[in-house]
């Protein structure tokens, strides 16, 4: 009997659960779902979306990442905007009732004139309790503007936009009085902000002529200066937030909390796994669509694409937006999870990662596949420029070295294939680089071939010859002409890359080392100009050709003054055409100017420009208006989606397949219940 | 007990202390602030914007004790903040490292607390299923299983799994987290099957090479020699007096489910400590990866000590003095 007993209890023992048994109670407990979201939310307009870094911080001062301005961008409103659908880029006003009156003085001043539109108010929220009791909003005035600009200005702030916004009169000023006060009185420091800076101020060159009036007086010849109004970095700023969310006393950071006008509103914030932009119902936009404002209402205008992709369908032109109501987003920090969820529909949009690049993209277009699954791509060129760059202060490779170094850079650069680059390190993505301007920046010209960016092996070596070094060998030491790449990528990724180059090289002759150390390590050798070729890349600010032009100007040339100009490239007529096209509108004037700085420097070569990077964006057919902007700019509140028609493609791609749980428990049972029961026999 | 347990605590304090020595020796001598800071605030801010993020962050002081600067040195605000707790703010973010953790543990226990009680419940079980049918085929095949599940690597299991039951035959999401209670079952659910897996092969095989040490022993050949039966045997005498090993194993780990899972964590997308620690490593966020790893040292010191009094609880023999 005890026996018995004791097989009974070992056959229960035997039951207990084991890995099956809890698959199948966890499936029968969820009905088996592999749906992230909750069932109530399936027909509600939300925008699913991810994002894999985690922002920093959400302050628009110092934000400066595209992970934080998807946030900042949609829950700060700025004076001007850019138009959602035209190309070259285009300003239209935002915050601001119209474009900006501009006038100049005599003595070489710029003043912009921006009049805010009455009656904006701020989101809801507690801090405006600050400026009297029971107050969750109040309306937006030019003073916030101002007292941005002062927080910009602020050392303690540390706002990485210091330098172009120092083109504002008094702006540098302002900074150091408010330090050395602080420094001279401790307890200065301590008080709110907006007191200090009241007492500090005002910025000379920032003056509040009325409530809604705000007039911007711009020292040198800077016309870009109206781009930043349409960056976050220039947003009103409501000072009782900046006081309120101080971290203090469990209330939040301003960096976690932003406190805006603009179209969402930060609903909740887990910076590293999710957040959720609601609608905010305070938005101009929302309160007033009777005002049609350009920045509130679908565009009517656009590019002839635009037209054939359905983005000016009379359905939307004209409509008030936003159209969808939430957005979600959660983190993602690998991609073939977060590629597979698009595919079965958990995420609207998505990029096209490496892993799955053949399956998705197929002779540049989209595969079979994908399409049959009803997926759009996008293609788009961002604004960028990535090159490979000389020391121009270099005895061998540079200025300094004449006519022989300038022939030298030509016959390097005739033989880096780009196109052969891009299929090897990008899955062909990128546009092959002429000049320094990317597609879609004013006076890019899509007809310009770079004679020098060509691939011609003869020529190049015609001119290494020329150059005093046929066949790749240096004259003065009888070996072959020996240079270095320093660059800070250690990466494996990082050293095939720059083997592709070396080998280039290679066929003229010229043997490139490559010395790959630490960025510190590499930031010190440009410091001390200890370097001769490099890689760099660049991603514009704002869309203007001064953007990119600025990086070869001799005024920042990283040897006389830490500029980003790291070729230290110097030419006096670039520099003469560079100050002219500066200050020009867009139009054949600068267009010729601009061609006479590429045609500068398609001679000297100060680089050889690689690529423009190409950004490919895939959308399921129920999300619609879906245009790729290239830079860091929100384009939510145009975009729309059918909720209806992205749960039944959801239900119907996942379905689940329960048959193998099923053919698991069988096998398990088969495979133990005999043991089991000759085991029972032999002991009975 | 009492003396053992302070003499145990006064070790554990003197590890602790090394263990921030050379925290500080890796963290402060073999990186420089200006690599942190530029990884923090990106290539193209201008140098005074780095300089204020020093100062901002204390990374503008000496490094050791020199004339001037006795107690006002990078080395005792090290050791000044790690022991009162004080952890500052993340290098990367500039959030209080304070909320990480506490934003950070609930996720991971989330997922470690189900994850263990599951491990146990399954590995012992199936250990001395397999123990009791020493040398017959369910015996020979549970440790093959076990073999062949111990040597495949948790990555393959956590890819598998996410391509098989996420992506194929859609059981649960493939990845994330979400503490909305109607959906967080459904998020946790591959995870803890995948560390389920990943885990039972070493735990069964463990705990199955210590029931059949122990139903080697005198006193079981004694019980059987009397007519006790197999499962009493094995549930009550055997299993009772493995529990020295046992706890051992599982008394340890206990502190750690606080730290999370590196890679289901990672993987499956779930912002708990673990997590946390990944992302600190690939960001270069030196505070943040400095405090899990002084937590990491404090839990472990905790755990040693936990074990050796809870081997006086099992073992009225073992005296703890």
């Amino acid at each position: 009997m005890t026996g018995g007993a004791g097989v009974s209890g070992t056959l229960r023992g035997a039951r207990r659960p084991g890995p099956a048994w809890v698959v199948m109670l966890v499936c029968t407990l969820l009905a088996c779902t592999n749906n992230p979201y909750p069932d109530a939310d399936a027909d509600k307009k939300i925008l699913y979306t991810s994002f894999r870094e985690a922002p920093r911080t959400l302050d628009p001062a110092v934000a400066y990442t595209t992970s934080a301005h998807a946030i900042t961008g949609a829950v700060y409103e700025t004076l001007l905007e850019y138009h959602y659908l035209k190309r070259p880029y285009t300003l239209i006003p935002g915050l601001a009732a119209g474009l900006p009156d501009t006038r100049s003085d005599a003595e070489g001043v710029t003043v912009y004139r921006f009049e805010l539109r009455p009656g904006v108010l701020y989101q809801e929220d507690p801090s405006f309790g600050l400026g009297g009791a029971g107050r969750t909003t109040r309306e937006v005035s030019t003073a916030d503007i101002e007292f941005q600009l002062m927080r910009l200005a602020d050392p303690a702030v540390n706002s990485p936009v210091v330098e172009p916004l120092s083109n504002v009169l008094g702006f540098r000023d302002f900074g150091e009085r408010l330090r050395v006060r602080r420094e001279a009185e401790p307890e200065f420091a301590t008080l709110p902000a907006h007191e200090q800076y009241a007492d500090v101020g005002p910025i000379e060159g920032v003056v509040v002529d009325a409530p809604l009036g705000l007039a911007v007086y711009v020292a040198s010849d800077y016309p870009q200066i109206l781009y930043w109004f349409a960056m976050p970095f220039t947003t009103p700023m409501p000072w009782e937030a900046v006081q309120y969310y101080d971290g203090e006393d469990g209330r939040p950071r301003l960096a976690d909390h932003p406190v805006g006008a603009g179209p969402y509103v930060l609903a909740e914030y887990d910076k590293q796994a999710r957040y959720v932009l609601d609608v905010n119902p305070n938005w101009y936009g929302v309160r007033h669509p009777e005002w049609k404002a350009p920045a509130a209402t679908y565009p009517s205008e656009g590019e002839p694409e635009d037209l054939a992709a359905g983005r000016l369908d009379p359905a939307y032109v004209g409509r008030p937006l936003p159209f969808i109501e939430r957005l979600e987003a959660r983190r993602e920090k690998e991609a073939i999870p977060y590629f597979n969820k698009f595919l079965q529909g958990y995420y609207d949009a998505a990029g096209v990662i490496r892993e799955s690049f053949d399956k998705v993209i197929h002779e540049g277009g989209l595969s079979d596949e994908m399409a049959r699954r009803g997926i759009s791509l996008e293609k788009s060129v961002e604004p960028t420029v990535f090159y490979i760059g000389f020391n121009m202060d270099d005895e061998v490779i540079g200025t300094v070295a004449q006519e022989p170094g300038r022939k030298l850079r030509q016959a390097m650069s005739l033989v880096v294939d780009t196109e052969e680059y891009n299929r090897l390190f990008s899955n062909g993505r990128g546009v092959p680089a002429q000049s320094p301007l990317p597609p879609g920046i004013f006076g890019y010209d899509p007809d310009y071939v770079n004679p020098y960016r060509l691939v011609d092996l003869e020529r190049a070596r015609g001119l290494m010859k020329a150059a005093g070094y046929a066949d790749g060998i240096d004259p003065e030491t009888g070996k072959p002409l020996t240079l270095t790449f320093d660059t800070p990528d250690t990466s494996a990724q990082g050293r095939l890359r720059f083997e592709f180059f070396t080998h280039a090289w290679r066929q003229l002759g010229i043997d490139v080392e490559v010395a790959a150390t630490n960025y510190n390590k590499f930031q010190e050798k440009v410091r001390n100009g200890a370097y001769q070729i490099f890689m760099w890349g660049w991603v514009a600010d704002y869309p203007d050709p001064e953007n990119f032009l600025f990086l070869l100007w001799s005024d920042m040339a990283r040897s006389a003054s830490g500029g980003p100009n790291t070729a230290n490239f110097k030419h006096p007529r670039y520099d003469e055409l560079y100050l002219e096209m500066k200050s020009k509108p867009n139009g054949e004037e600068r267009m010729v100017l601009i061609r006479e700085m590429t045609d500068i420097l398609q001679r000297e070569r100060p680089w050889i420009e690689l690529n423009h990077a190409e950004d490919y964006a895939l959308f399921h057919d129920w999300l619609s208006n879906v245009k790729p902007f290239g830079m860091s700019f929100p384009t939510v509140k145009y975009r729309d989606l059918d909720a209806g028609a992205r749960t039944r493609q959801r239900e119907a791609w996942n379905e689940p397949v329960l048959w193998p749980l099923y053919a698991l428990i069988i096998i398990f049972v088969a495979v133990t219940v005999p043991g089991v029961v000759t085991f029972i026999r032999e002991r009975q | 007990m009492l003396a053992y347990v302070i003499r145990r605590m006064a070790y554990g304090v003197i590890v602790v202390l090394g263990v921030l020595f050379f925290l500080f020796l890796l963290f402060f001598t073999v990186t420089s602030p200006d690599d942190v800071a530029r990884k923090a605030l990106g290539e193209r801010v201008p140098e005074a914007v780095v300089e204020q993020w020093k100062v901002n962050h204390g990374y503008d002081k000496p490094l050791f004790p020199e004339p001037g600067a006795w107690t006002d040195n990078m080395l005792v605000e090290h050791y000044r903040r790690m022991l009162t707790f004080d952890f500052g703010r993340s290098d990367a973010d500039d959030t209080p490292i304070a909320d990480r953790l506490r934003a950070g543990v609930g996720p991971s226990l989330a997922l470690t607390v189900p994850l263990f009680t599951f491990s146990l419940l399954a590995s012992i079980p199936l250990a001395l299923l397999v123990a009791l049918f020493r040398d017959t085929y369910i015996d020979r095949m549970g440790v093959v299983l076990c073999v062949l599940a111990m040597s495949v690597s948790i990555l393959l299991y956590i890819i598998g799994a996410q391509y098989l039951i996420g992506r194929l035959l859609h059981w649960f999401p493939i990845s994330g987290f979400d503490a909305d209670p109607r959906v967080v079952v459904r998020f946790l659910a591959l995870p803890l099957l995948v560390g389920l897996v990943a885990g039972i092969g070493g735990d069964v095989r463990f705990y199955r090479t210590v029931f059949i040490e122990e139903s080697n022993t005198d006193f079981v050949r004694t019980a059987r020699a009397k007519g006790c039966g197999e499962a009493r045997i094995m549930g009550r005498h055997v299993l009772r007096n493995s529990l020295i090993p046992i706890l051992t194993q599982v008394v340890l780990a206990i502190p750690f489910l606080f730290t999370g899972s590196l890679l289901l964590e990672s993987f499956f997308g779930i912002p708990g400590l673990g997590a946390i620690t990944v992302d600190a490593i690939n960001g270069n966020d030196f505070s943040v990866l400095r405090t899990m790893v002084y937590i990491g040292s404090l839990l472990f010191v905790g755990g040693q000590i936990l074990t050796d009094l809870s081997y006086g609880l099992v073992d009225p023999r073992v005296r703890l003095e």
